[in-house]
């Protein structure tokens, strides 16, 4: 059986991407932002996972509005980066566990979660940048990857409670697994921003920290909290923590927090992660 | 979803309410039947049980009577309440023989001379109705019948007394005609008192039938006030200067959208740069937004249905930094939008 070595939580920020792009890792700016993030990437690189399965959203990249599936799981054997309108990006295709991937998508239907099966897909920032954040920036990227998206932007977009039941459901897919694969599940998004209306630039540092303090050893408020109020709290675009949940329901109910780090703000968004293990 | 429930009065029908439902019309809307009960409080029970979810009110004369019975009945299920021509108070002294009187000149003559003999009191007496006007509400009144006519009298004798159980803290509008002899303002400011958010609004050259007399005066009051009641009630407009991609922008906002994605391939970019209005003529945008993307107006893009993901191509074709978009949005100088909203750093 496969083995969940850990769940990751991080955000996505295409600013992060920009900055790598641009050399600007070790600048006055962006350096604090990243040096959090060395110690969760030292204790991913000794456990060795052999897949990682992401949970994102499409940001109006890989799928338009004419269809938007509120879910939607990648069976492909690679997936290239997607040009979001700045050209494309110096980082190299992930490869895709396709088998592994299709067992999901067998064990998720057969729990009466029902993904949009993609067998081409590209992808945008919110996996790669999740990806270079845990893994730098390699010429072969050292896992094989599973993508999992989520609607965040067209309304309704589905509730904290069923992200956390998608959790669930995947663990059990991923320990059903008959393989010895170590698997890294990351919940990817947030923190608090807001890109849209007058309220634009919104970000909530305070609630931020409480987020990453607790999601770990108390996840149930954030279950119950409405997506109205995660629009409320963490702005628009924050409701994005959502796929937090993902993660978080994958683990134990009782986890060690490994690691976690905020920085805010990354261009217009509170940023960090938490990295957890079952305890 | 939160549904429009136009209440009409004393053998009146939907054509009371024509320019209100119009006016009104991006919302659901249903003309609520009053013409089988046998009581106000049956009339509210039956609406209540026809109409499900939210439910905005407005009701006139009788009507209103209706909506606040309806408000007392079921309050967490009253968004808003618009009141016009009407009153709380319970039946007075000598108002049975009087009404007895109609009762029977409707049974004896027939539909068409009660409406006769009672229309032209509830009109503005200072001017005249135009003869159409009239016309229109003697045969909606004859669309109704002796029965009708005699079955809502008898309910609005047994009226409940409103005012010993009116207490609602929603948001009211009240309307009532400045020449209203039949039920006059002063039954409307006692109204007022009881209702934390009322707001009275007196039509002149309007009497009891002020929806008809002045069309188009109390639609528009009447669809102004909706407009935010139902954004608020909706939930995702609750949250201020929050515009949530919901079915409404994500309609309006489609072709506007659509042209911005086209901006993800290196021909979409390259039409762009090379003829901007040629590009954009390929999609079917309103004038409105064609103008608010020729102008790089961000904030009126979204108004108009742009979602951020989607526009924000724009911004890489005609190099725009988000955090200029974000200040624009919040109506700032890029200095002050950074200094107040994104100032604080915070690491650790």
């Amino acid at each position: 059986m496969a083995k969940l070595i850990g769940g990751l939580g991080t955000s996505h920020v295409p600013s992060i991407a920009a900055a790598l792009d641009k050399g600007l890792r070790h600048s006055d700016e962006w350096k604090p932002f990243f040096d959090g993030y060395v110690p969760a990437q030292e204790w991913v690189a000794a456990q060795k996972p052999d897949i990682a399965v992401v949970i994102f959203n499409d940001h109006g990249n890989a799928f338009f509005l004419d269809r938007v599936p509120t879910l939607a799981l990648g069976v492909a054997d690679s997936y290239a980066p997607i040009d979001e309108g700045w050209g494309p990006r110096a980082v190299p295709d992930f490869v895709g566990a396709a088998d592994f991937a299709w067992h999901l998508a067998d064990q998720m239907v057969e729990r009466h979660f029902d993904p949009l099966i993609c067998r081409e897909l590209d992808v945008d920032h919110g996996l790669q940048v999740p990806m270079e954040l845990v893994f730098g920036r390699p010429e072969v990227w050292p896992v094989k990857v599973v993508p999992i998206l989520v609607n965040t932007i067209q309304y309704p977009i589905p509730t904290p409670q069923r992200m956390w039941d998608l959790g669930r459901t995947l663990r059990h897919a991923i320990e059903s697994w008959p393989g010895d694969e170590r698997v890294l599940v990351m919940g990817t998004g947030g923190l608090s921003h807001q890109l849209q209306g007058a309220r634009a630039g919104y970000i909530n540092p305070d609630e931020d920290r409480r987020w990453i303090a607790d999601i770990g050893p108390a996840p149930q408020r954030y279950r119950d909290m409405s997506r109205e109020d995660y629009v409320e709290v963490f702005g628009s675009e924050g409701a994005e923590l959502i796929m937090w949940l993902v993660m978080r329901g994958c683990m134990d109910e009782k986890v060690n927090t490994l690691h976690r780090h905020y920085f805010a703000p990354a261009s217009m968004t509170g940023a960090g992660m938490v990295l957890l293990e079952n305890a | 979803m939160t549904t429009v429930v136009l209440i009409p009065g004393l053998v009146s029908d939907g054509f009371v309410w024509t320019a209100a439902a119009a006016a009104l019309a991006p919302l659901p809307v249903v003309i609520a039947d009053v013409t089988t009960q046998n009581s106000i409080e049956d009339m509210a029970r039956s609406l209540l049980a026809q109409h499900g979810g939210r439910l905005l009110l407005a009701g006139h004369s009788m009507g209103g009577r209706v909506a606040m019975e309806m408000a007392r009945q079921a309050p967490g299920r009253i968004a808003g309440m618009a009141l016009l021509n009407t009153g709380m108070h319970p039946r007075r002294d000598g108002e049975e023989a009087k009404r007895q009187a109609m009762i029977d000149l409707a049974h004896g003559q027939g539909m068409a001379a009660l409406a006769s003999a009672w229309l032209p009191g509830m009109m503005n007496a200072a001017r005249p109705p135009e003869p159409g006007l009239m016309a229109d509400l003697a045969a909606m009144v004859c669309r109704m019948t002796p029965e009708i006519h005699e079955r809502q009298l008898r309910a609005l004798l047994a009226r409940p007394d409103a005012a010993a159980t009116l207490a609602f803290a929603g948001p009211m509008l009240l309307i009532t005609g400045a020449q209203d002899v039949w039920s006059p303002v002063a039954q409307h400011r006692d109204i007022a008192r009881l209702c934390p958010q009322a707001r009275l609004e007196v039509i002149p050259d309007a009497g009891h039938f002020a929806p008809v007399e002045q069309p188009s005066v109390v639609s528009r009051l009447l669809a102004d006030w909706a407009k935010p009641v139902v954004a608020a009630d909706s939930g995702l407009d609750r949250i201020p200067d929050t515009p949530l991609f919901d079915r409404p922008r994500s309609n309006a906002g489609y072709a506007l959208n659509k042209m911005a994605m086209g901006l993800a391939t290196p021909e979409g970019r390259a039409a762009f740069l090379v003829d901007e209005g040629a590009y954009l003529d390929r999609f079917r945008l309103t004038q409105e937004q064609r103008a608010a993307v020729m102008a790089r107006n961000w904030e009126e893009m979204v108004r108009l249905g742009g979602n951020l993901f989607y526009i924000l191509k724009i911004s890489a074709v005609d190099p725009t930094p988000i955090r200029a978009i974000g200040a624009a949005q919040a109506g700032m100088s890029l200095d002050a939008f950074l200094e107040t909203r994104l100032g604080k750093v915070t690491n650790g």
